[in-house]
């Protein structure tokens, strides 16, 4: 039987307006691939990570401002950042954290953890090429704390494949503080 | 010492007495202490020109940022005229904030609450219901405009102060405008941000950041040690006691603002090092061959040339300032960072340190560059900046990891009986050919101009 009843809204619904998602076996993959991500980062296996990166790697942490509804197009900065990195200025941060014990912002090192989900997978005009979106919350316990410092974001990453894995080629992480809650960015979301 | 006016705390300490001058020494009680936060609101926040932001971030006619004085929200705004306004972002019918947005363009600000509508310039427009006389007859709209702080421009950075008496920032910023001048005032075009700042929370009382800022050299060596060891501050022998050349330079303070000018000579050789002698070039020459943050067309060169004075171009070919303060919360850095290619970036990194109560501020962090910067070296110079101060910036990021350590150790019983020391005296010291501005301490960084910070803080603490 149909249901006749209405629908009644107070204006024109607008379609919902996004691209198909891949297949399942690509989106179970990268969805490996982020859990693998994550895995590197929370156990601090800092430099195994850089194999994940890709040479051409672009790391964008854009600043968030409160704005009026009106002028929600303007939240996030396409300029400046908190952080602003590409590979080799990725490697020296890595570099300065695992080799030279001096690195003083991470050491002791915090203990984090990065919940990764609502993973959302695109193919793109690139074969190979995948536009990834995922939440993170993540969890930095330091020192005499017995709370955490959180950060929830949406993560928008270019995925690429290699060989019979993956790797990230650009990850630019959408913060949902405008002021940050946490000393610094020590560490890599 | 018998200072009847000093202020007294709740358990009978005096304000002076967290200060031994002769010694060198302040309480570390001063590092948390909700009492003494209050003075320092009275005493400091709204008596002193506050930084506030940069006019290029609010450029067009109703443009608006919310920012802060002490811990009371402002509005600072651009009005058709083209003057730069400051407003408490206070309703003055019942205390709502007026703007609950940090950033955007209004002709009319309209309180959500009841409708209370103010211009850019704080003055009010009118309420609903006009004929009904929302506002009442006891004032005259006049008087219900938001509470307007005085406004001065210094080479675009926006300064307010709610004190009417206040003498201009000139004489806040003494002979230290002269460098001041340097570091902000060398093109016809003048600065501009590279974007919104970088703002961040930080679980410290805001002195942790406010004292360092004004020239701690010493903190380079070990809380930095990593820059060095990375190879980004040249290179450092194991003994830490022979001569260390990012330490060598001219220290030059005066009423509690502190700029380290470091030798130009060290950041040649440690990050260009061509083998060629750099002291023995001309003033012009060493410009020239290490120019300050976006200084890279010939005509910008020219600009600066025709600028600053002799005695200024001499300062900043031989050291140029790099690292300092403006008393009390802000703090400038302008770093000459190597790139992974071997080139020489650098950048303009400035921080407003904004108490949010006795153990907590809020950090704000701009990236300026030179407004006629080609856009692909603002580039370069953005993305070096950001890699190196403020959130995530190597260097800074340590700093702000360890202020919380001080603000914690100032709550214990015994900890807030134990001092700040600052005895590392080198003494006066202007070398050969070194204007007569402000006080010089020449050779390796010391506490000398760091001292100068609370000397400030005590006078205005104390009166
Ligand atoms: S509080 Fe703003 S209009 Fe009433
Ligand atoms: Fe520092």
């Amino acid at each position: 039987m149909n249901n006749t009843a209405e629908k009644v809204a107070p204006f024109e619904i607008p379609p919902i307006n996004l691209p198909k998602p891949t297949d399942s076996i690509t989106h179970y993959q990268i969805q490996q691939f982020l859990h693998l991500d994550a895995y590197l980062l929370d156990h601090n296996m800092l430099a195994e990570w850089l194999n994940i990166l890709a040479p051409d790697l672009r790391y964008f942490v854009p600043i968030r401002q409160t704005r009026e509804r009106k002028d929600r197009d303007k939240e996030f900065s396409t300029k400046l950042g908190h952080m602003d990195d590409n590979f080799q200025s990725i490697a020296m941060r890595v570099h300065r954290l695992v080799n030279t014990g001096t690195a003083w912002s991470e050491d002791p090192a915090s203990r984090v953890r990065r919940f990764v989900t609502n993973v959302s997978v695109w193919e793109t005009d690139v074969l190979g090429e995948y536009d990834v979106t995922s939440y993170l919350l993540l969890t930095r316990n330091r020192f005499y704390q017995d709370d955490y410092h959180l950060l929830s974001a949406e993560r928008i990453d270019r995925i690429r494949r290699k060989g019979e894995s993956f790797e990230l080629v650009s990850r630019e992480v959408r913060m949902d503080q405008s002021v940050l809650g946490m000393p610094n960015l020590a560490i890599f979301l | 010492m018998l200072n009847k006016s000093t202020p007294t705390l709740r358990d009978g300490t005096r304000i002076e007495d967290l200060f031994n001058l002769e010694t060198r020494e302040v309480s570390l009680s001063t590092m948390y202490d909700p009492e003494i936060h209050q003075i320092e609101m009275e005493k400091i926040f709204t008596k002193v020109w506050l930084l506030l932001g940069h006019a290029s971030e609010i450029p067009k006619s109703g443009d608006y940022v919310v920012r802060y004085m002490g811990q009371d929200e402002v509005i600072v705004s651009r009005d058709r005229k083209d003057e730069i306004h400051v407003s408490l972002n206070v309703c003055p019918h019942r205390g709502m904030h007026v703007c609950t947005a940090e950033s955007g363009n209004a002709q009319v600000h309209k309180c959500i609450y009841h409708g209370w509508a103010f211009r850019p310039d704080g003055s009010f427009v009118g309420a609903p219901l006009e004929k009904e006389k929302m506002h009442g007859e006891i004032y005259p709209k006049e008087k219900l405009g938001l509470k307007k702080a005085r406004v001065q421009l210094f080479h675009g950075l926006i300064f307010a102060t709610w004190n009417q008496e206040a003498a201009p920032l000139e004489d806040q910023l003494g002979d230290m405008k002269f460098y001041y001048d340097i570091m902000f005032g060398k093109t016809h075009g003048g600065m501009e941000v590279l974007g919104a700042p970088q703002r961040l929370t930080i679980p410290a009382n805001w002195k942790t950041a406010g004292e360092q800022a004004a020239c701690d050299g010493f903190h380079t060596l070990t809380l930095h040690r990593s820059q060095f060891d990375i190879g980004n501050f040249g290179n450092i022998s194991d003994t830490m006691d022979e001569f260390i050349p990012i330490m060598q330079g001219v220290n030059v303070a005066q009423k509690g603002n502190a700029l380290r000018c470091i030798s130009a000579a060290t950041t040649f050789t440690s990050l260009i090092g061509s083998g060629e002698d750099f002291s023995k070039l001309s003033d012009l020459e060493k410009i020239t061959k290490l120019p300050p943050p976006g200084i890279v067309t010939e005509q910008l060169l020219a600009e600066m040339k025709e600028r600053l004075s002799p005695e200024q171009i001499h300062v900043c070919s031989v050291a140029p300032p790099q690292v300092g303060n403006m008393f009390p919360n802000v703090n400038l850095l302008f770093i000459y960072a190597p790139l992974p290619d071997g080139t020489l970036g650098s950048g303009y990194v400035i921080h407003t340190i904004n108490p949010m109560g006795a153990d907590k501020f809020q950090w704000i962090t701009w990236f300026l560059c030179e407004k006629d910067t080609p856009e692909e070296i603002k580039d370069i110079i953005r993305a070096v900046a950001v890699q190196t101060g403020g959130t995530s910036g190597l260097i800074e990021q340590d700093d702000s990891d360890t202020w919380p350590h001080m603000t914690i150790a100032a709550k214990g019983a015994w900890g807030r009986t134990e001092t700040l020391k600052y005895q590392a005296i080198g003494g006066e010291n202007r070398p050969e050919g070194w204007p007569d501005k402000a006080h010089v301490y020449a050779g390796l960084s010391k506490d000398d101009a760091q001292w100068h910070w609370w000397l400030q803080y005590h006078e205005l603490m104390t009166q």
